[in-house]
This record gives C-alpha cells, sequence and structure tokens, in this order.
C-alpha cells in the first residue's frame, strides 16, 4: 500500500503540528468517552464516589505538609537557616521520586502509553504525553503543591526572593518531573518482565516493612540516640553530608534562593545554572530511555526460549495430595497465595505490626490503650490480613475462573475449600499474634480471653459469610503479582472494611457494658448467641452459593477475567 | 434410536435487544467429528458457552447425551471436555500441578489423576518445563495444555474452541492424530474453527451460523449438494471454503466490490 505524502511525513513533524494536536485531542476525547462509559453501571458511579474520596483524602493528607514546609521555609529564609530549606527540598525530592516508583507497582503502567507508539506519533509528541501524563500524577501534584508553599514561604520572608525563587522552584520542580519519569521509565522496563516485577515488588515489601521497623528503632526516649551512637559522630557525618548535598539539586535549589539574599547574586546565578545542568541530565536519561522505546523495543512478557533437555520435576506436596476437588481448591488456593508477593505481604503484615505496636507500647507510647484490649485488637487485626482473600475470593483466579463452570464440582465445594484455606490462615495469623500478645503483654485476664474466643468465633463465619457474598456480587479481578489498586476494587474494599468494623463494633458493645459493671464473663454467652447466629447465616449463604454464583454467571466471568 | 450427543432445540440467547443466537436447533449424533463453523460476531462462541454451561440460554434446550443440561448440570459437565475461547487456565500453576488440579475436581482418584497427568504432559510435550508457571508459556503451549486438562478425565463428548489457533505445525499433527483416535473409539468431538481446511480434513459433518441463524447443517456432501448452483458443470468437488462462501458470502459485499468502496487504498 502506498503511503501518501502527506501522511508519510507526519512522522517526521515536531510536537505541536496539526497532526500532533489531532491525536492530543483525539486522546483527551477518548480518556473523556472511557469516563463517561465508566459511570454507566452503578458500580463504576461507586467506584467514582470512592475515588474522589480518596483524592480528596490525599489532598487533605498532602495540604498539611505543605503548610508545615511553608512555614519551615519562611522560617529558614527569616532567620537565616539554611539548613532548614535544604531538608525541606531533600524531603521533597525523596518523596516525589518514592510516590512515582511506587505508581507502576500501585497502578501498573499506563496502557495508553504502551499502545501510542502504534500510531504516527512524533517522537516529541511521544515525549511530551510522556511528561503530561507525569504531571498529572498525584506525586507531580503532590510535589508541584509542596513547591509552590516553599516558595509563599520564602516570599513572605523575603519579597524580593519572589523572582529568584520562582525561577529556582520552577527549574527544582522540572527536574523533579523529568527524573521520576525516567526512574518510572526504566521501572516500567523492568516491570514488563515477570521475574523482574516480583524481585521489585519483593524488595519495595521489604523497605515498606523496614520502614516500619525503622520507626521504633529509631524512636528516642530520655534523649537517647538511636542504636547508641554518640553525638559528636553525628555532627562529624553531617558535616560531610552538607558539603556533599551542596552539589545535589536540593544543594543547589536551596543555594540559588539564599545566595542572591545574601547580595551574592553570581553566586545564586551559579547554582541555578547547575541546577539547571541537572534538570538537563535527567531530561537526557529520559530521552534515552523513551528514544529506545519509541524505537520498538520489546516489552513484552514473551517466555524465554525453552531451555534444552529436561528440568527436574519439583516435588508434590504429598501431605496435601488427597483426592476430590474440596482438597484440589485447598491445595491450588495455597499455592496461588505462597507464589504471591503482595498476598504473602498482606498477611504478615498483621503480626509484624503487632509486634511493632507492643515494642512501641512497651516505650510508652500507646499508654493510654489499656492492656486487655490487646488481644481483641490484635485478632481483628489478623483478619485485615485476609481482606482481599476472603471478600474477594475468586478474583486471583483469572481466566481460570471459566474452569469452575466447566467442571462438575459445585460452587459451593468450590467455596468451601476456599473458605477452609482462610480458616487455616486466619488460625495461623491468630496463633502468631496471640502467641506475641502473650510474650510482651503477659496472659490476658480470663474473662477478656474467653471473651475474644467468643468474638472470634461470632466474627470468622460472619466475615465469611458477607466475604462470600461479597465475592460473588462484587468481585474484581485481583493482581497476584502487584501491589495496585484494582479496577472495580474501590466498593468491595469499602465495604468490607465497613464490615469489619462493625463486627468489631459489635464486640465492643457487647463487652464494654458487662465489663463497666464487673460482669465481664456475662459477655461471653450473648457472643456465643451471636456466633450461633453467624455460623447459622454462613450455613444459609454457602448453601445458595450455588444459586447466586449462576445468577450472576455472566458478569461473574467478565469481571474476573477481564478486569474493568 | 440411539439418542444424539449433542441436541439442542430453539437454542437462543439475546444481549439486550441484541439476538446472538436465534432458534438454533442442532443435532450431533454420536461419535461424529462434528465442525462448526460462522463468520466473526456470527454466535459460534455464545452457542458454545450455552452447550458447555458458561452462558444460560435465553430460551431453548439443550441435551448432551441424551440429558438435559438445565436439569443435569453436574452430570453433564462429568461427560464432557472443553477447551473454551479463554482457556480456563490457572496462570499461577505448574503445567503438572494444573493437570493434577483438573483431574481432582473431576473426581479421578489420586494414582489415576497422576498416572493421566504424566502421560499427558510427554504427549503433549509440556514435560521439560516443570517448573515454569502456566503464565509462561507461549500461547501454543497454553493451548495444549487446555486440551491436555479437557482429555484428562477421558470425556465422551469434547467442545473445542478454536484448537489450532497458536499451536506449531508439529503439534497440531500430534492433536488431530490424538482427536482421531478419540473418535474411533467412540467420543464425539464438537470444534470450531476459523481454519476451513482442517475442518474440512477431520469433520464428518458441518453445520454453519450466520446472523445468529443456522444457515445449513449436514454431512459434507449434503452440503455440497445445497449450494451447488445449476450453471455448475465442472466435476470438481466444491471446497469447504466456497461452500462456506456461498452459504454466508450472499449478504455480504464481495472482496472485490469492497476494494473498489476503498479507492483510496
Amino acid at each position: 500500500m502506498a503511503v501518501t505524502g502527506r501522511e508519510g511525513g507526519a512522522n517526521r513533524q515536531g510536537f505541536a503540528s496539526q497532526l500532533a494536536r489531532q491525536q492530543y485531542s483525539a486522546l483527551a476525547w477518548a480518556r473523556l468517552r472511557i469516563f463517561a462509559h465508566s459511570l454507566r453501571s452503578r458500580r463504576g458511579g461507586l467506584d467514582l464516589s470512592a475515588g474522589i474520596m480518596s483524592y480528596v483524602m490525599g489532598l487533605g493528607i498532602a495540604l498539611g505538609p505543605s503548610i508545615a514546609l511553608g512555614i519551615g521555609a519562611w522560617f529558614g529564609v527569616s532567620r537565616h537557616h539554611p539548613l532548614g530549606l535544604i531538608a525541606e527540598l531533600w524531603v521533597v525530592l525523596g518523596i516525589w521520586q518514592f510516590l512515582s516508583a511506587l505508581a507502576p507497582a500501585l497502578a501498573g503502567p499506563s496502557p495508553e502509553m504502551n499502545n501510542l507508539l502504534r500510531y504516527p506519533i512524533s517522537f516529541g509528541s511521544w515525549v511530551l504525553l510522556y511528561l503530561v501524563y507525569g504531571l498529572i500524577s498525584p506525586s507531580s501534584i503532590i510535589g508541584a503543591l509542596w513547591c509552590v508553599a516553599i516558595w509563599i514561604g520564602v516570599g513572605v520572608a523575603q519579597a524580593n526572593l519572589l523572582g529568584w525563587a520562582a525561577l529556582a522552584l520552577a527549574i527544582f520542580a522540572m527536574f523533579n518531573l523529568l527524573l521520576s519519569r525516567a526512574i518510572l521509565a526504566w521501572v516500567e522496563r523492568w516491570m514488563a518482565q515477570r521475574r523482574t516485577r516480583e524481585i521489585l515488588t519483593a524488595v519495595f515489601l521489604f523497605f515498606a516493612l523496614a520502614v516500619q521497623v525503622l520507626n521504633p528503632a529509631l524512636y528516642q526516649q530520655n534523649g537517647k540516640l538511636p542504636f547508641g551512637l554518640k553525638q559528636s559522630t553525628i555532627s562529624h557525618v553531617a558535616d560531610k553530608v552538607k558539603w556533599v548535598q551542596g552539589v545535589f539539586p536540593p544543594g543547589l535549589a536551596s543555594a540559588s534562593i539564599l545566595r542572591p539574599a545574601q547580595g551574592q547574586t553570581a553566586a545564586g546565578a551559579g547554582a541555578l545554572g547547575a541546577l539547571l545542568l541537572w534538570m538537563l541530565g535527567a531530561g537526557a536519561v529520559l530521552t534515552v530511555r523513551l528514544h529506545a522505546e519509541s524505537r520498538g523495543e520489546s516489552l513484552s512478557e514473551a517466555p524465554r526460549a525453552m531451555a534444552a533437555g529436561r528440568r527436574p520435576a519439583p516435588r508434590r506436596w504429598r501431605a496435601l495430595d488427597f483426592s476430590g476437588p474440596l482438597a484440589a481448591v485447598f491445595e491450588k488456593d495455597l499455592r496461588y497465595v505462597l507464589r504471591s508477593g503482595p498476598l504473602l505481604y498482606a498477611l504478615g503484615t498483621p503480626p509484624v505490626m503487632v509486634f511493632f505496636f507492643s515494642m512501641m507500647y512497651r516505650q510508652g507510647l500507646y499508654s493510654s490503650v489499656p492492656r486487655g484490649d490487646a488481644l481483641p485488637l490484635g485478632l481483628a487485626w489478623a483478619f485485615l490480613g485476609l481482606t482481599r482473600l476472603v471478600y474477594n475470593n475468586l478474583g486471583m483466579e483469572g481466566a481460570g475462573i471459566q474452569f469452575y463452570f466447566l467442571s462438575p464440582a459445585p460452587a459451593r465445594t468450590v467455596v468451601l475449600g476456599k473458605n477452609m484455606l482462610h480458616l487455616a490462615l486466619f488460625a495461623l495469623e491468630a496463633a502468631a499474634i496471640c502467641g506475641m500478645i502473650v510474650f510482651r503483654f503477659g496472659a490476658p485476664r480470663g474473662g477478656i480471653a474467653v471473651a475474644t474466643i467468643a468474638w472470634v468465633l461470632f466474627a470468622v463465619p460472619a466475615n465469611f459469610a458477607a466475604g462470600n457474598a461479597l465475592s460473588i456480587s462484587m468481585p474484581y479481578r485481583t493482581s497476584l503479582t502487584r501491589m495496585k489498586g484494582e479496577a472495580g476494587s474501590l466498593s468491595n474494599t469499602l465495604l468490607s472494611m465497613f464490615i469489619q468494623l462493625s463486627l468489631l463494633g459489635i464486640g465492643a458493645a457487647v463487652f464494654i457494658p458487662f465489663a463497666a459493671f464487673g460482669r465481664e464473663w456475662m459477655a461471653t454467652p450473648v457472643l456465643l448467641a451471636l456466633a450461633a447466629v453467624s455460623i447459622f447465616v454462613y450455613w444459609r449463604i454457602l448453601g445458595n452459593v450455588d444459586r447466586m454464583v449462576e445468577n450472576r454467571r455472566e458478569s461473574l466471568t467478565l469481571e474476573v477475567m477481564k478486569g474493568r | 434410536m440411539e439418542t444424539p450427543a449433542i441436541a439442542t432445540r430453539g437454542l437462543s440467547r439475546r444481549f439486550g435487544d441484541f439476538t446472538a443466537v436465534d432458534q438454533v436447533s442442532l443435532h450431533v449424533a454420536r461419535g461424529q467429528f462434528f465442525g462448526f463453523l460462522g463468520p466473526n460476531g456470527a454466535g459460534k462462541s455464545t452457542t458454545i458457552k450455552m452447550l458447555t454451561g458458561l452462558l444460560a440460554p435465553t430460551s431453548g434446550e439443550i441435551e448432551v447425551l441424551g440429558l438435559d443440561f438445565a436439569a443435569n448440570p453436574i452430570e453433564v459437565k462429568r461427560q464432557i471436555g472443553v477447551v473454551p475461547e479463554g482457556l480456563a487456565l490457572f496462570g499461577r500453576l505448574t503445567a503438572s500441578e494444573y493437570l493434577r488440579f483438573v483431574g481432582r475436581m473431576y473426581g479421578l482418584d489420586r494414582a489415576t489423576v497422576n498416572q493421566r497427568t504424566e502421560e499427558l504432559l510427554e504427549f503433549m510435550n509440556l514435560a521439560n518445563e516443570p517448573k515454569k508457571l502456566v503464565t509462561d508459556f507461549s500461547h501454543g503451549m497454553q493451548k495444549k495444555l487446555a486440551l491436555a486438562a479437557a482429555v484428562i478425565h477421558g470425556p465422551k463428548v469434547l467442545f473445542l474452541d478454536e484448537p489450532f489457533e497458536g499451536v506449531d505445525a508439529l503439534a497440531a499433527g500430534a492433536l488431530k492424530a490424538m482427536l482421531q483416535r478419540m473418535i474411533a473409539r467412540g467420543a464425539t468431538i464438537f470444534l470450531t474453527s476459523h481454519v476451513l481446511e482442517i475442518v474440512e480434513r477431520l469433520c464428518s459433518h458441518v453445520a454453519i451460523i450466520h446472523q445468529g441463524r443456522l444457515v445449513a447443517n449436514g454431512s459434507l456432501e449434503e452440503l455440497r449438494a445445497g449450494v451447488a448452483l445449476a450453471d455448475d458443470t465442472s466435476d470438481e468437488k466444491l471446497t469447504l471454503e466456497q461452500i462456506f462462501l456461498r452459504t454466508v458470502g450472499g449478504s455480504e459485499p464481495s472482496n472485490e466490490e469492497a476494494l473498489q468502496e476503498l479507492s483510496w487504498l
């Protein structure tokens, strides 16, 4: 097929050409249509409301630090404390880059960007679009907001610095944007393969847990320094760091704002120039990566060539090698959990967090919380790790969900097999948490221990009953390899959290009045009666699972197989 | 008279105002290798989904091996094997784990499951990658695995939706041989494929669906006789492709006409 001159030349046109403008407009239109179509269903509306709530909450969370950063900048400039401004800019850089690097792990690479190269998009347009996508990402919005806050703080402190500060902070923000996009481009490259994606997820999870460990470890009590460090050592290291950081963007941005304030305009301009070089460097790194992608570098998950020769077969789990569908589902789901970093992380977090809280409790934090509450709170927390498994128990099947409709095993059996695994996992979590609580806080009083056991007998079947109902009525496709917010998960997640909080609330509402009158033991029979009710409800829902699945067969398959 | 392997009466499926399958009545005898053809969007996959229990019909009846599907879904599912459009694989298992899982879901005992798993992996040439997860398999390997899973319980009726798509020539040859052996042993195979040469070579009977309606149904000879034009003087047998084009092509513009419309190409 011959390519006419006009279309053939399109690829050589710049990012501001007529064709490029048409492409931007088409992209914006497509985005708008996708958004409009997502609102067609009631679930889409629910997800939008939940999404708006998350954005408002996120903005609220970001606004607090921005006020603090503005005040900090004002204080640093008006009181001539350069370190304050430097520290703030390092914080901005760190959080901007951290949030940005997290983006593909949370939401996956933008499918649109991956598909755009099929069209005659010029390299300039491709880079521009990549940057625009970066501009509307949460990390950039938060980073830019904080830069504006710092600029206002500097301006309030010394109005004649507004111009310099605007220039320096704009270049600093642009550097951050380019650097974040460059990092993201590389992270996406690594995320394109399952194995590297899993390694990166594991690294991320490790750091996430390490931060939690460091928090109590670094907590200073009575003026003591962590890890037995001496003040003189820290001062020495700080001097070195102060000198070295001066050549990095936060140090340069700070110098380009503060030096002119001290009448050293040339030094300020020099720092600004160096900052500009950093920005261009980040831009160059990004361009190299995007250029490789625009030339057709494969980011597919195509499997490696099959190795010659036979490899040894993995060992079978003979202990679980029972016949029958119940055992088959149990074993299959257990293998899935063990092969999924995010699920293991979710399961591992509650005991680890209970351990950290217990450390902080012993150091005097949360001392207002009575010791006796540790057991019920810990066990409620144990269930949090199972939320995704219990409340979306078909979500991880992907295309495999079709098999359940093809096989002769009733859906009831499949769900029961899953619930059995969830019960076993809860038992493990609960045992670990109970052990930790007894070890760190001592054995709880008999009354509260018995009441807690009765509450667990009530809460577990209630959670499973609600989980089975929500799994069928509000499923979403679960990613087993990435920590990400799945499409369509918001309403399910909010409801499951509400149910779990309600179950905890019911337990508290039963226990606290009796405890207030010194009759703790009376809570147990009431909770046991509630347990009988919840077991009955669970059994009824389990009995209806086949009918519920049958009624939702098509949408269930669609939502779990394809996502939305 | 022997009950048919598959029989449908007035089978219909509507999605809102759109009727994907309209009053389809089929009759597939036991031991037949049955080809089910149609252009894209004609209703093939919808029909096969209804025949295998993946989709509920809006109206009509389905009988498999004399059993009413609606009344005996579990018993019917025990007797059939399916390679559906989406393959229905569990990506985070190895091939061996997946086959063992499927075998147990069909109620096979442990020894049988293990033995058949090993035999099927060898036959499908999938035994060399015991630790590889299904999600890392190529499309062709996934297809072979889906086919292995569909036959592990020895079904009497096999439904295959595009089974050879993405499968290499060597594997396709072995699969065809396996399917023909199953037919020789009395199994019934219901196959959809866009590769008409394969259907012509394998199938003894063919049905063609177009715009949701069954427009042809019978043995290849019956179809040839049905679409042969009066002015056909040639002794050459019509190929299935010619039959297909004559059956469903009438309402569509010919390729030449379409190309004339797209003059800018």
